[in-house]
């Protein structure tokens, strides 16, 4: 090792002592402050881990996505008897529409209500007899 | 002679590491007193490292605060012996934020004739003049003397040079290990450190003779 080696490891030995004797010499104040820190960090090393924001909505339970869809429910679908608004002539349109294109129906007016026919029919006639 | 100088025959003996700040909470897990022994273990040389760079006292403090809340959200489930490297590259990350941050304040406060910076001042703390040992007041002077030559010596230093000064000779780490803390090559860090302490014998030389 040549001289200037030793010289240099001989400095560098110097600022190592100030160094570390600086060291030793910080006040109780900034050891309170340190001391301080530390426990905040290691606080929040006790504190569960914060899930990100998106991540909360992933991972919502199962029974408060089912309360969710109960009450989408509940709130849209109409009540028993009750008439949604614009749906009055409807639902009567379509019944009459059924009447009209239903061919058994006019069969069963012919087989089953014949007589009805022939009695208003007769009672008409007796009607016309009694007033000339 | 110098207050370097003087102080060279004083210091040969190796200071012991401090532990003097213990955290005794019985509801504290095995893995948090690990980390809490690590964090006390170098809390103090990590500050002492700050304030080399920041020349600030409060702006160091939250560099070491901010490095240990680091550690303990990300990297404390690493294995224990990966803190040491970790921490103080989270910590030379804080300080290099802290020192462009200051250095725009410095060009907008530029801007603002008759604005004086507020962190400048602290208030008076009657605990600062509490100091840890019993020294003479004539071993005190020349200690802060020789302390202040070198810190400033350190804070004139380019920011890689310092911090494999200082990660090398306060804090002890082997070459791998800075190489690790800076995140670069075990060449740099001897590059780095060649020539921090040539640039540092250049300004102190006259007080080691």
């Amino acid at each position: 090792m040549s001289g200037g080696d030793e010289e240099l490891s001989g400095f560098e030995k110097r600022t190592r002592a100030v160094l570390k004797e600086s060291v030793t010499r910080i006040d109780a104040r900034i050891r309170s402050r340190l001391n301080q820190a530390r426990h905040a960090a290691l606080a929040e090393l006790e504190q569960p881990a914060r899930r990100p924001f998106w991540r909360s909505f992933a991972l919502a339970p199962a029974a408060g996505v089912v309360a969710a869809v109960v009450l989408a429910v509940v709130l849209w679908a109409p009540r028993p008897g009750q008439i949604l608004p614009g749906s009055e002539g409807t639902a009567s349109a379509v019944e009459d529409l059924d009447l009209v294109a239903d061919g058994e129906t006019f069969d069963l007016i012919e087989q089953e209500d014949g007589g009805f026919y022939e009695w208003a029919v007769a009672q008409a006639d007796a009607g016309q007899a009694a007033t000339s | 002679m110098g207050a370097f100088a003087t102080l060279a025959s004083v210091y040969n003996t190796p200071v012991a590491t401090h532990g003097d700040v213990d955290l005794t909470d019985s509801k504290t897990t095995t893995g948090s007193r690990a980390l809490n022994q690590f964090l006390a273990s170098v809390e103090l040389r990590a500050f002492k490292i700050a304030q080399a760079a920041l020349r600030h006292e409060h702006d160091a403090l939250d560099a070491v605060q901010d490095a240990m809340l680091q550690l303990a959200r990300a990297y404390a489930n690493r294995p224990a012996e990966e803190w040491r490297p970790l921490f103080y590259r989270i910590l030379e990350n804080r300080i290099r934020d802290m020192q462009r941050r200051r250095t725009v304040r410095a060009r907008i406060m530029a801007w603002l004739p008759g604005q004086r910076d507020e962190d400048d001042e602290e208030p008076f703390d009657p605990m600062s003049q509490a100091q840890s040992e019993e020294v003479t007041p004539v071993r005190r002077l020349e200690l802060d003397e020789a302390m202040a030559e070198l810190e400033k010596a350190l804070h004139d230093l380019p920011n890689r040079q310092r911090q494999a000064f200082l990660l090398r000779n306060l804090e002890g780490l082997d070459v791998a290990e800075v190489a690790a803390a800076m995140g670069c090559s075990e060449g740099s860090v001897k590059t780095h450190h060649f020539r921090a302490l040539k640039a540092l014998r250049a300004r102190l030389g006259e007080f080691a003779t």
